[in-house]
């Protein structure tokens, strides 16, 4: 049955949830156009600080984690370690929706309203 | 107690046109005529503005705030769900026209440090404040605005409170919506999203494997040293869940990614204003292939299941959907077979799949269903709007 219903370019490919940014071949849902549809993001300096502050932290917390279960993989440390890393790695998967997918800086309106501040220099890759 | 509210508001309209410009309106015209201030009045006297907010809890293990079932609910009563303007750039709420979508993390009584100091996750109950829950979240349905906490996902602490003012729909959403018994009175509407194992697993990898310092070794353990708190704590609340989303591996395929889903809808019987979704008979037991000589689908295919169930002692009814959309008229095809769904025209649950084309789920029984939910809770909104109006009107009458 040929798809007569023509509306926007239908494009159900499934993609990993969290997708790297440069995987924009896919139909936005009319936001803010980004600044160019490749990899490469406009995002304020504070956004990318923070960014980067969560990969470090990931890196960081699974060192720990491994390194305090080690010792004994029952303790309650060990959980508490772990738990940890699940934290900041949903945090930085949250930050890469918003940043990549959902066109929502967090710092978009302070950024509105203090365009000046070192936080709010445009960061491009 | 109702119908005083009617007369307050009445008397507040008519005091904001007696200007002497204006001529006298009468109290029933005020009421039934189409004039801009008629508009106001009646828009006034039906709203839920000065009467409780509608409260729905959603148990989910995936953050807050950014799942794409929170921005499909809000995407069915309109508007794009942001976060606070000019607030916390960490703060977790969501904010449309119609609702709030909070962040239980926000209730943690013990920031990152406290919690590894004492040794408890952020699963663990001890973590959490479920007084400070409860007191503010019935002050919000009861309509009186709250300072609520902000817990910070990146720096690990509790931030200053931001101004929570009761919206229309109140939604909490977290790890436990639906662990105290007094916050469970609250809701009028709960959903759990009971993601399998295996499936867990596999997204998990997706979010994970392109971090440095992630391996599959990590993402394992992370999951396995989280499961006993999880099975404790958050897996018991499903029983007590309107409806639960079930994420299970597809049984069409040997599909060991997680990228074909099988996904069910289980819906509890007898929740007031809630009527369940059904396909073709309701409570008879039906298996469904939609492709065959109207419609071709796509390997692997889309198989349905509804039937009756028993879950945890109480009578449910369950929609199942295994395998993928791959075309617009498949989804449109499945749309217009399913019954009660709640939608206002015909194809607006395909509508709100396009809308989302690029969210997660959108091509499988998770965009399905979370759109389908989102539906059956602006229809639970309505029809408690409704019977507040109708309480009113029908005391004015006798």
């Amino acid at each position: 049955m040929a798809s007569s219903l023509s509306l926007t370019p239908f494009n159900f490919r499934p993609h990993p949830r969290f997708s790297p940014p440069s995987s924009s071949s896919l139909p936005r849902s009319g936001r803010k156009p980004a600044a160019g549809v490749r990899s490469e993001m406009k995002i304020y300096k504070g956004t990318r600080i923070r960014e980067q502050r969560l990969t470090e932290m990931i890196e960081q917390k699974v060192a720990e984690a491994k390194q305090v279960c080690g010792e004994d993989e029952t303790s309650d440390e060990c959980k508490v370690a772990w738990d940890e890393v699940e934290e900041v790695s949903q945090a930085k998967a949250d930050l890469r929706l918003k940043i990549h997918h959902l066109q929502q800086d967090p710092l978009e309106h302070f950024c509105q309203e203090n365009p000046e501040t070192d936080e709010c220099r445009i960061y491009e890759d | 107690m109702a119908v005083s509210t009617v007369y307050t508001v009445q008397i507040q309209s008519l005091n904001s046109i007696s200007t002497p410009s204006k001529s006298h309106l009468g109290f029933n015209q005020l009421l039934y005529s189409s004039g801009k201030k008629t508009r106001r009045a009646t828009h006034i006297s039906c709203s839920a503005d000065n009467d409780k907010t509608v409260v729905i809890g959603l148990a989910a293990d995936s953050g807050c705030g950014k799942s794409t079932f929170m921005r499909r609910l809000t995407s069915v009563f309109g508007g794009a769900a942001e976060p606070p303007k000019g607030g916390n750039p960490d703060s977790n709420t969501l904010i449309s026209d119609m609702t709030t979508v909070i962040c239980l993390d926000d209730y943690h009584s013990l920031d990152r440090n406290g919690r590894k100091e004492k040794g408890v996750t952020a699963l663990d109950p001890k973590a959490n404040d479920f007084d400070l829950m409860y007191e503010q979240v019935k002050a919000v349905k009861e309509g009186i605005a709250v300072d609520k906490p902000i817990y910070n996902h990146v720096t690990g602490l509790i931030d200053p409170p931001e101004l929570i003012k009761p919206p229309k729909i109140f939604v909490i959403e977290g790890l436990h919506p639906m662990y105290d018994a007094r916050v469970r009175e609250l809701l009028d509407f709960s959903i759990y999203l009971d993601i399998s194992p295996e499936v867990k697993f596999a997204w998990k990898i997706q979010r994970d494997m392109a971090e440095r310092g992630h391996s599959l070794e990590s993402i394992k353990a992370s999951i396995e040293a989280r499961k006993p708190d999880f099975d404790a704590y958050i897996d018991p609340q499903k029983q007590y869940a309107d409806a639960v989303i079930e994420v299970l591996p597809t049984q069409l395929i040997p599909d060991d990614e997680g990228k074909v889903l099988r996904v069910r809808l289980i819906m509890k019987e007898g929740v007031k204003y809630f009527n369940p979704v059904y396909l073709f008979d309701e409570g008879s037991t039906i298996s469904w292939v939609p492709c065959g000589r109207k419609l071709t689908c796509s390997y692997p295919g889309i198989k349905f299941a509804y039937g009756p169930e028993t879950y945890f002692g109480h009578e449910v009814s369950v929609l199942e959907m295994d395998g993928q959309f791959d075309r617009l008229d498949e989804l449109i095809y499945v749309e217009s077979h399913l019954s009660n769904i709640s939608t206002k025209f015909y194809g607006e649950v395909t509508q709100q799949m396009l809308k989302h084309a690029d969210f997660p789920g959108s091509n499988n029984g998770t965009g399905l269903f979370q759109t389908i939910v989102g539906l059956k809770i602006r229809d639970l909104y309505e029809q408690i709007v409704a019977s507040k109006v109708a309480a009113p009107l029908e005391a004015t009458k006798a």
